[in-house]
């Protein structure tokens, strides 16, 4: 992996973990269509090289919503102590967040390595983010019949597994974790603000821990070949995904899904025909 | 309520340890995936704390319903 790639591969991972594009399928894509041969996605040296740049995605996560953390950790301690619920936002907030981070948690953990071997090539991740793309105007669509546009702090903990088990779907290359459990959070009677904030501090301990787990591998004989690129990958990887979520923040105060609905759609459907016709392998 | 989050704690506690021990290997490539195992011990016992952290819940009765 040159030095170029590494960087590349970094601002894709940055931003398309954020950018409800599916960071998974554009991973698997992108190198397909540059026709990055030299790239060994299951060797040690690469494997160690994703880890670090999950791991700069989630700090870029924390520190964003550093102070937002912070009083959900400390409202929940409160609250375990107290051994009772209360009415208080960050708890309320909290509970939610732990509710609906199991579902992701479970299913991650039992079929990760299954599903990935099975849809890792850019043909299913092409579909799947078409599918990506029609799951966002699905969502748009039942949008518009869900009445109550709500807090987070509002919605039940059934509707917190329900957009855990949306962001579990992100398991299948091509579909976005953000996409998936913002369009659940909108079914939900949030509204786009609220369902990307929700789905951002959900995705938040979800990377962290897969990262957590998987720094093992940075010990792996070949890992250190990668030193300087992991390093810097990881650095330019977080840099990209601050901007990223400080940037759909905004972007989702007045604004839905339907131009990354567009982009998944078209991309997909375009490296799909692609890799049916070899191009892309 | 508090028993049944009592005992899903034990269980999950002991699941984890038998995950990572080999004794059990479902959803996982059995034997050689060691640092798999880790990761189901790991995911069993956070489990297992929510199972407890539910238990305390119900030792106290609820401030709102």
């Amino acid at each position: 992996m040159t030095f170029t790639q590494a960087l590349l591969l970094a601002l894709l991972q940055g931003v398309s973990e954020l950018f409800p594009v599916s960071s998974l399928g554009h991973t698997i894509l992108v190198p397909a269509v540059l026709h990055w041969t030299n790239i060994d996605r299951s060797a040690p040296s690469f494997l160690a090289f994703v880890v670090v740049l999950h791991l700069g995605t989630a700090v870029a996560l924390v520190l964003f919503y550093r102070r937002e953390w912070a009083a959900i950790v400390r409202a929940l301690v409160v609250s375990v102590v107290r051994g009772r619920l209360s009415d208080d936002p960050e708890e309320c907030v909290g509970w939610r967040l732990v509710v609906g981070t199991i579902p992701v948690g479970i299913l991650g953990v039992a079929l990760e390595h299954p599903v990935r071997q099975l849809f890792g090539s850019p043909a299913p991740a092409a579909a799947f983010l078409a599918i990506n793309g029609l799951v966002m105007f699905l969502g748009e669509y039942l949008r518009r019949r869900v009445k109550r546009e709500r807090p987070i702090e509002s919605i039940t903990y059934g509707q917190s597994v329900f957009v855990g088990f949306a962001q579990a779907l992100a398991l299948l290359p091509g579909i976005s974790r953000s996409g998936a459990s913002m369009v659940a959070g909108l079914l939900s009677g949030l509204d786009h603000e609220n369902a990307a904030r929700f789905s951002f501090l959900l995705a938040t301990p979800v990377i962290l821990a897969a990262a957590l787990l998987e720094i093992p591998k940075l010990f792996a004989a070949d890992a250190h070949v990668v030193l300087v690129q992991a390093i810097v990958g990881g650095i330019a990887a977080g840099i990209a995904a601050y901007f990223s979520v400080a940037f759909l923040t905004r972007y989702f105060r007045s604004n839905d899904l339907r131009p990354f609905g567009w982009y998944c759609l078209i991309v997909g459907i375009i490296c799909f025909v692609l890799s049916r016709m070899g191009v892309i392998s | 309520m508090k028993p049944i989050a009592l005992i899903l704690a034990l269980v999950f506690f002991v699941l984890g340890i038998l995950y990572w021990m080999g004794t059990i290997n479902f959803f996982t490539k059995s034997g050689a995936a060691h640092e798999h195992h880790t990761t189901h011990l790991i995911a069993c016992w956070a489990l297992a704390l929510l199972c407890l952290i539910w238990a305390r819940f119900q030792s106290n009765a609820p401030a709102r319903r």
